[in-house]
This record gives C-alpha cells, structure tokens and sequence, in this order.
C-alpha cells in the first residue's frame, strides 16, 4: 500500500536529485573549455556543441559547424586537437 | 451593617474547537492527501529549478580578428612605469616634486568645511581650497600602480577559474614556445631580432585577454597593464635569464 508518508520520501529523494549540482553546468564548462582549446590552436570551430569524453584528457568533440576534433593531451604534455 | 451573601453560579463548561487544542499534526488531517502531494511536488520543482543555472552561451570563437575590450589595452608603452626606461625615469623624478603622501588627508580636510555655506568660511579657508588644484595628480597615479610581480600573475593564471584546464594547458604550450624562441635568439647571439618576437607576443597577450577578460576581468586588466613591464623583461637578456 502507498502511504502518504512514502509519497512523501519519494517527492524528497526527487528534490534532492533535482536540487543537487546538476552536471550540465559541468558539460558547459567542458564544452567551453574545448572550444577554446580548438580556437587557440587556430583550428575552425565555432562552437563545440558537443562532446565525448574517451580518456582522462581526451574528447571528441563535435563543433558547430560539423567538424570533429579529437582533443587530447599527448605524450609531450601538449594540448593537441586532432582533425576526425 | 447586613452582610450579602455572594451568590453562587453554577459552572458552565465553555465549549471549545477541537482543531485548536489539538497538536499541528492532527489539524493537518483536514487537507486531502491530493493537495499535500501536489504542494510538496510544487515546492521540490521550485528548488530544482532554483539551483540550475542557465550558462550565458558560449561566444569564444570569433571568425574575424580577436576582439579585446578597449579598457583592456594599454595606451602604449609610455604609460608603464615599469617599462620605460632608467634614464626617462631618472629625468621625470628630479623634474617631479617629491611625492606629497598626505594630498588626501588634506584634500578630505578642506573638502569638509565646503560643505558648511561659504559666507562663514574665512578667506585663508578659500585660499587653502584653491591649493590642491596646483598640485598634479600624476605622481601620485604613478606611485600607487603595483610593481609587476610574475609569480603571482603566473599563479593567479593558474587559478582563475575563467578558463578550464586544457585551455590553461595549451596557453602554457604556446608561452613555452616562445620563450623557447627566446632562448634560442639570446643563444645564438640575435638580440636585434629579440623585437620581431613582439608581435607573436602581443598576438599571445591578446589571446589570454580574450579568454580571461569575462570570466575574471580584474586578471585580465592586471595582464594587460604588465603587458609592456613583461615584455621589458623578455626583451632584456639579463632580466630574461633571471625569470626562465
């Protein structure tokens, strides 16, 4: 039987999840930072839309404009955005 | 003198609510399980909404020239103390007055009485008002700009929170290269070629201001007010050795 009283629980852990720190403040932040690693290598993307996290420091994203990068720290420690 | 008697009323019980004596909770029953689960819905939306925050849309890429707030950018390099040099420096100083420390304190004390209606005031107090326009205000702006201190910029860089991590990784790439590029002209002994390294300095400059000049404008207007004092060092091998 549904009390009230788990009604009420249920409606809570929701608030709580909703509430909570959402990560798509997060997904913003990286696809900002992506954009801005592939514009400071001089490369065409207007805006990542997009992005695909494959390692620790390497992501696909996917521009604006449709092209895709793979952006990834190499051995050398550079930051490196590699044409798909 | 007759004594009455005090006449006796029977006790009459007042009746009372029952919702007023009894606790909260038991009031609480009156409102349908419906409602209660419609408000509580109600306010766990309110809170989720409230904490969700809409991010401006992301405008970093440009497809023309790079564009930097005009505040941003130093007039020239005459207008870094830093970075002129010793002997402009040492000129301005003998020509200048020594600096007056105490032009606030006594710009704050003649202000006040301007307040009061200038008939009372004496004509010494007008005389005294009319000082501080004879002194010039330069001196004084000059002395109170910070000397440029690398690390904490470096560090503050470091920081800032306007820019993510790979950003900040790629920008110490291309600093790295050119003060590699640097090294290499000091090396080989090309210290005249040292200014065609302006440029790819400036472009580098104007590159982090762009990056930095939303997110954390006070960064952003300390870099551009060192831009010439950095480039002062870079261009001076000695200095340029005791940085890298």
């Amino acid at each position: 039987m549904i009390t009230p009283a788990r009604v009420s629980a249920l409606v809570f852990t929701f608030a709580a999840l909703l509430a909570g720190p959402s990560s798509a403040a997060e997904d913003v932040a990286v696809l900002k930072d992506l954009t801005a690693v592939i514009v400071l290598l001089g490369l065409p993307c207007e805006q990542v839309v997009s992005a695909k996290q494959q390692a620790d420091n390497s992501h696909i994203a996917t521009c604006k404009n449709g092209m895709r990068y793979r952006v990834f720290v190499n051995a050398e420690g550079r930051v490196v955005a590699q044409k798909l | 003198m007759e004594s009455t008697p005090i006449p006796s009323y029977p006790f009459v019980p007042i009746p009372v609510e029952p919702n007023r004596t009894q606790p909260r909770k038991h009031r609480d029953r009156n409102m349908t399980p419906t409602a209660r689960h419609v408000g509580i819905l109600c306010i766990a939306f309110a809170a989720g909404c409230a904490s969700v925050k809409e991010a401006p849309p992301v405008v970093l890429a440009q497809p023309g020239p790079l564009q930097v707030a005009p505040s941003l950018v130093a007039p020239g390099p005459h207008s870094i103390v830093a970075a002129e040099p010793p002997g402009i420096a040492a000129k301005e100083k003998s020509n200048v007055a020594p600096i007056r420390t105490d032009i606030s304190q006594s710009t704050d004390k003649v202000a006040r009485p301007s307040a009061k209606p200038l008939a009372k005031l004496p004509a010494a107090a007008v005389a005294a008002e009319q000082v501080p326009k004879n002194v010039t205000p330069a001196p004084v702006a000059k002395t109170l700009e910070p000397p440029l201190d690398v690390a904490a910029l470096k560090l503050r860089l470091r920081d800032t929170n306007a820019i993510g991590v790979l950003t900040k990784l790629a920008l110490k790439n291309q600093v790295d290269d050119l003060l590699k590029q640097f090294r290499s002209r000091y090396l080989t002994g090309q210290k005249t070629s040292v200014a065609n390294l302006r440029q790819p300095y400036d472009l580098l400059v104007l590159k982090v201001l762009t990056l930095i000049q939303d997110g954390d404008p006070p960064l952003a207007r300390t870099i551009s007010g060192s831009r010439e004092a950095i480039w002062g060092i870079l261009a001076d091998p000695e200095q340029f050795k005791l940085v890298s």
